[in-house]
């Protein structure tokens, strides 16, 4: 039996293509919003070096200790960038992202000759409390395009904040 | 087709069983082997607690399995061999129940807040989650869906499709975070995997159910019905994870308590029927329309439709959730409301808008087809009954007649008495459309079964 015309299924099906195409239209909307912000311009002989994540005191401004992957909610810790083997004319911004993905530190952004000096880039408790959030955070060195949007992050850690 | 007349059987295949029953045992094959294959990846490569635990729980995956195949097939048995089939699904169910709160308790929850705070988040999802099941299958006036079928979709959303996504999403996250610029970009990818995955792992319930329980999986409404079930189910799951998630983050500043009770509010209350509910009755509404239209190829287009919208659905929450910041003020709780009006009430109108239509015909074609039963003159249905049986209002105010006179036992009999006249209609209406493979013999029997009822509910 075909749908006629005169079939209601045949609305609901109509309804339905309907729906589909909005779905479609969102979908693309969300590879094109992922195309913006992940653009395929990366360059890949671009590397920042990341020295390591370290126990950090913040009324000395130092970091102590080994490179770390895993900390305590109530442990400071600090990411240490080596700006020295990028080119200066880029501009570029060091990241602490926590675990809900907020921004809990950074150092610019600017080019990698005006960021030499600032080299430990602490995790901070996010605004409000008193202790680091536990989960994964992530520590991204992000090259910026002219207009000051991420478009390639050339150096990265992840650690690991326990509960 | 003869009007007024019994319909000749359709497709009747009496003694083979349906093609559908193979591609349902090749889904149900699939989904084990991703749960399995899910479950040894976490254990052997992340290795962390909630790894092992996925391991431990193949057990009560397995159990729940066997135990639902049995529980769903006892109701096509005689009633000698049927109780013991449902006492040993029942048994089989209850172990695998068990089992699993255990090792959820035990290795995932308490991991974070404790088994207390576990008990107590899940004791207060119990209800509202309850709540969500019982409008979920009132919605369905005309004929309502055994209570088994729609807590079995709530278990597997609880249960099954959590376990079916956790690995592949864990994947997911681990190359996007070590490659993918935080930020939009990251976040688009994350909805991405949470849409495909989630939608998936809840909509083979509902596909499942629509290939193994034909003869309760009549049409729109009740894919919806399923579907939403589904749904509510693994909200329950989900909302006991972030409120035990959030308590533990949030407990040592003293603020666990708010922060759990937040999370309750925003997806019991708030999201119970706007989130993983609406999302999955989209693709319940695909299936259900794709139960009564003709060709294979538009059942399959409208399948994969459900399917698309739900995952679009899910990915715009997950993706733009941050375009709408909720302020710290007062006129954040404001917020919160509209945010979530604004970006899944769309979808939650379009379930109803569907349901809706779903509706209207079922109840047209079941009051004509009580008519064309009514003409037929076998006695299943009287020409007088007609315009009760075909309103859910004056079908109560019969039932609710017969209580004063009759007591409750009145009422029960002179209920199942409707539901197989109702089921009847919708029989007839199924051969009518040529979209029922069980033979003209049933129909025949359900009219023995509507007169013997009729005897059993004088009064």
């Amino acid at each position: 039996m075909a749908v006629g015309a005169g079939d209601p299924v045949r609305t609901l099906y109509r309804a339905l293509l309907a729906y589909g195409a909005f779905g479609i239209l969102i979908l693309v909307a969300g590879v094109a919003e992922y195309v913006h912000f992940e653009p395929f311009t990366t360059s890949a002989t671009l590397h920042a070096k990341v020295v390591g994540v370290y126990a950090y005191d913040p009324a000395g401004k130092q970091t102590s200790g080994a490179d770390r992957e895993r900390f305590a909610r109530n442990e400071d810790f600090a990411a240490v960038v080596d700006w020295s083997g990028l080119p200066d004319n880029i501009t570029v911004e060091a990241v602490w992202f926590d675990s809900f993905e907020n921004i809990v530190g950074s150092v610019g952004p600017g080019t990698p000759s005006r960021l030499r000096d600032q080299t430990i880039v602490p995790a901070e408790a996010p605004k409000g409390l008193k202790y680091h959030l536990p989960g994964q955070y992530i520590f991204a060195i992000e090259r910026l395009d002219n207009g000051g949007r991420p478009v390639e992050v050339i150096g990265r850690r992840v650690v690991y904040v326990e509960r | 087709m003869r009007a007024y007349g019994v319909p000749i059987a359709a497709n009747p295949r009496p003694r083979n069983r349906p093609a559908r029953y193979v591609l349902a045992v090749i889904i149900g094959v699939v989904v084990l082997l991703v749960i399995a294959g899910n479950s040894l990846l976490d254990y052997v490569f992340i290795d962390t607690i909630p790894g092992r635990a996925t391991l431990y729980g193949l057990v009560a995956v397995a159990l729940i399995a066997v135990g639902t195949y049995i529980q769903a097939r006892a109701f096509n048995r005689d009633p000698v061999t049927r109780r013991r089939h449902l006492i040993r699904a029942g048994v089989l169910l209850g172990l695998a129940a068990m089992l699993w709160l255990l090792v959820s308790d035990l290795f995932l929850f308490a991991q974070s807040a404790g088994p207390g705070v576990a008990a107590v988040c899940a004791l207060a999802c119990v209800p509202t989650t309850a709540f969500g099941l019982w409008v979920v299958r009132r919605i369905d006036r005309n004929e309502k869906e055994p209570w088994r079928l729609v807590l079995v979709a709530a278990a597997w959303g609880a249960v099954v499709a959590t376990s079916l996504v956790i690995w592949a999403e864990t994947f997911w996250d681990e190359v996007a975070v070590n490659t993918l610029v935080p930020g939009p970009g990251l976040d688009a990818s994350n909805a991405f995997s949470a849409g495909l995955f989630e939608e998936l792992g809840k909509g083979v319930a509902v596909l499942l159910l629509f290939l193994v329980m034909r003869h309760e999986f009549d049409d729109v409404v009740d894919g919806i019905v399923y579907g939403a079930a589904v749904g509510l189910g693994f909200n329950f799951m989900e909302t006991i994870t972030y409120m035990t998630n959030l308590y533990a983050i949030f407990n040592p500043e003293g603020s666990g308590g708010i922060a759990a009770g937040f999370q309750w509010y925003a997806r019991q209350v708030l999201g119970l029927f706007m989130g993983h509910a609406t999302y999955t009755a989209l693709v319940g509404a695909g299936i259900g329309i794709a139960r009564q239209l003709p060709s294979r190829r538009q059942k399959v287009i409208a399948i994969l439709t459900g399917f698309v919208v739900a995952i679009a659905a899910h990915f715009s929450w997950d993706a733009w959730l941050t375009f709408f910041p909720i302020e710290t003020s007062l006129f954040g709780l404001v917020e919160v409301h509209l945010r979530t009006i604004v970006m899944t009430g769309p979808f939650t109108a379009g379930v109803i808008v569907l349901l809706v239509i779903g509706l209207r015909n079922e109840s047209r074609a079941l009051y004509d087809q009580l008519r064309k039963e009514a003409a037929v003159g076998a006695g299943a249905v009287l020409p007088a009954e007609v315009d009760i049986l075909a309103s859910p209002w004056r079908r109560f105010g019969e039932r609710l007649r017969a209580l004063d006179k009759a007591g409750v036992g009145a009422y029960v009999r002179l209920a199942r008495l409707q539901t197989a006249q109702l089921d009847l209609a919708m029989e007839r209406w199924h051969r009518e459309r040529q979209e029922i493979d069980t033979p003209l013999e049933a129909e025949q029997e359900l009219r023995g079964e509507i007169l013997t009822l009729r005897r059993q509910a004088a009064f």
